[in-house]
């Protein structure tokens, strides 16, 4: 009887054996790499209906974040400025400048302007802004650099995972009460500790337990 | 052939068919991008679970109601409980009489606390166009072709004798073309405000026998020693 299987098919096996870790491996390596929000997520930058750079604003002329920002320390949700803050400077500078045309005519029209939200968690993850201002943790290790952006952009993943790793351990986050939006404090330059800050009433204690922040 | 006028020899079949698939494969990478890469695109979540409800969050559009704001102006008409502004002295700067007022109202002291925190709320609501220390050039001014109507400098003689209130009054609800600032500004801030203007004022008309004895001495101490 004439074989069934010629002998090639004999390395099958061995082709397998080598093979499949290699392609188990390289499926691990894909999801973890490109279905991670590090992937997914960082580097969102929409375009926004005006060309309005935290750049210029916030780093060049220095406005700080809580000018426009100005619900950030007191409430969960950090307030896109209405038209009318814009209106504060805009009525005095660049009167003419087609870059601000949309926010002169929504001035006159009351329609506000539609900013393309950058960051936004999941709905059933809840977040609170003035709750991590209190505790000293400036808006630069979680949104980086916004004052060297031209168009905001995401620079951390905003994932379970990362909420915790600082959560874990706050410590190197921390920074003086009252540096909580200046963009240039180096936590590496500053010998910075919170223990010993007098203006710290109380020890820092974020949740690890689920119901912090899945309410 | 580019490559025999550079004078190398040309490549062997299996050597180009090499380099086209490490061309594909780098290529294929380069579209799958890597960690960080900016894009206008939104992320893409492949698993929705629930990410997304029926919930309305502050400042976001939705189209149940007309005008598509989730916060809904208030009623006009009507005032929210626990909201009435009965205080005329907190909240228009005005004493019973009309006038205005020349000192804190009740429940606002002053002291270290309330000028700390009116610097630094001068220094992020106002400073921009009245500058540090409030001679009107803030950087703002300084930048774009400048402003159409420079602000105030607050060291003019004409704002040595204005009430306290006055200060709170324009920081409330502005004045000519400085608009108001009770929207973007909590009200006990604003009077830390202008007890901070106050103090710019008078800090910039000082004598040295203004200062008491003991501030004095710890000045002395840090003052740079001058070469004679
Ligand atoms: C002159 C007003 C102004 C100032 C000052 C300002 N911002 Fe903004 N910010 C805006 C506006 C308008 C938007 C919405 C448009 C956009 O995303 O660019 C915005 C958007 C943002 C966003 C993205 C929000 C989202 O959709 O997820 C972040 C984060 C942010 N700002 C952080 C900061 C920080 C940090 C500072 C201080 C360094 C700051 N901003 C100062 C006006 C301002
Ligand atoms: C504190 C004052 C101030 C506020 C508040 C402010 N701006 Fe500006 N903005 C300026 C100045 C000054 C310039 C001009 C800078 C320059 O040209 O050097 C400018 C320039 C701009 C430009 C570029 C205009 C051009 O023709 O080059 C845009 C767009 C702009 N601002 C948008 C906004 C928006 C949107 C807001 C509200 C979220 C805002 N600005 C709030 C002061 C302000
Ligand atoms: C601990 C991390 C953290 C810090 C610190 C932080 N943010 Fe945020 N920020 C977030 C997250 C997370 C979101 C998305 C919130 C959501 O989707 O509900 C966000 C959203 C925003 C938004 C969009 C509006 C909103 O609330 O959804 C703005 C504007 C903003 N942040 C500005 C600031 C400014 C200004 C500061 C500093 C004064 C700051 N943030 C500090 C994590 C942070
Ligand atoms: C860079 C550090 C840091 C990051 C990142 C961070 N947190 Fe926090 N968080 C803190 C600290 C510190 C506290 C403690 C506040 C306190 O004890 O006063 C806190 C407290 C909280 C609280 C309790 C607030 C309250 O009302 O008691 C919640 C909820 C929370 N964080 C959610 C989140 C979520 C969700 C994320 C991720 C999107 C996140 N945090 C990312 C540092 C961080
Ligand atoms: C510091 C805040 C925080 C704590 C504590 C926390 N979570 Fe989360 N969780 C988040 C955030 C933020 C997300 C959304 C992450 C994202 O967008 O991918 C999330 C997402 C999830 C998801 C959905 C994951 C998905 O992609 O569908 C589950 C399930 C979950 N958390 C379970 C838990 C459990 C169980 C615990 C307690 C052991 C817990 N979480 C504690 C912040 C937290
Ligand atoms: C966007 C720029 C801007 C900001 C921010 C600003 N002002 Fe002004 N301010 C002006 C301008 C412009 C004038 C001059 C108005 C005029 O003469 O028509 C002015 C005038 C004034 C005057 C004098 C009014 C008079 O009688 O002539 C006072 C007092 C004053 N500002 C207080 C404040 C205080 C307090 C703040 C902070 C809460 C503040 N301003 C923030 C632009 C600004």
């Amino acid at each position: 009887m004439p074989a069934i299987f010629p002998r090639w098919t004999n390395n099958i096996p061995i082709a397998i054996g080598v093979l499949a870790p290699l392609v188990g491996a390289g499926l691990v390596f894909a999801v973890a790499y490109w279905f991670s929000p590090r992937y997914t997520d960082v580097g969102y930058r929409p375009e926004q209906p005006v060309p309005y750079s935290h750049k210029l604003h916030a780093g060049d002329m220095g406005i700080d974040c809580r000018y426009c920002h100005n619900t950030v320390e007191r409430s969960a949700h950090a307030a896109i400025p209405p038209t009318a803050t814009c209106m504060n400077c805009h009525e005095q500078v660049k009167t003419e400048s087609l870059r601000l045309r949309k926010v002169r005519e929504s001035y006159q029209t009351g329609e506000p302007i539609e900013w393309v939200r950058v960051h936004q968690l999941p709905d059933y993850a809840y977040f609170n802004h003035s709750a991590h201002l209190a505790a000293g943790v400036g808006c630069a290790s979680c949104h980086g650099r916004v004052d060297k952006m031209v168009v905001v952009e995401m620079v951390q993943p905003l994932s379970m995972g990362w909420c915790l790793d600082c959560h874990r351990n706050p410590e190197p986050n921390l920074r003086p009460l009252d540096q909580v939006t200046n963009m240039n404090w180096d936590p590496a330059a500053e010998d910075y500790d919170p223990k010993r800050d007098p203006a710290r009433t109380r020890q820092v204690n974020p949740p690890l337990h689920c119901s912090g922040c899945h309410r | 052939m580019a490559y025999a006028r550079r004078g190398l020899r040309a490549p062997k079949a299996a050597e180009r068919e090499q380099a086209a698939t490490m061309a594909l494969l780098l290529l294929g990478l380069a579209l799958a991008g890597c960690w960080g890469n900016p894009s206008d695109e939104p992320p893409v979540h492949l698993q929705q679970n629930m990410d997304f409800q029926e919930r309305g969050e502050a400042q976001e559009r939705n189209d149940f109601f007309a005008d598509h704001r989730v916060m809904r102006p208030p009623v006009p008409e009507t005032v929210a409980v626990g909201h009435l502004k009965e205080d005329d002295h907190m909240w228009r700067g005005r004493l019973p009489n009309g006038a205005l007022a020349d000192a804190l109202p009740a429940g606002l002291e002053l002291g270290p606390a309330l000028l700390d925190r009116g610097q630094k709320r001068y220094d992020i609501y106002c400073q921009p166009c009245h500058g540090e220390m409030g001679y009107g050039d803030g950087p703002a001014t300084r930048r774009g072709g400048g402003f159409a109507v420079k602000p105030a400098n607050f060291h003019q003689d004409k704002f040595r004798p204005v009430p306290l209130g006055y200060f709170y009054d324009v920081a409330t609800n502005g004045k000519g073309s400085m608009k108001g600032y009770k929207s973007q500004i909590p009200v006990e801030d604003r009077w830390a405000i202008a007890a901070w203007v106050r103090t710019l004022q008078v800090a910039s008309n000082a004598e040295p026998s203004d200062v008491p004895e003991q501030a004095a001495a710890a000045m002395a101490d840090q003052r740079p020693r001058r070469i004679q």
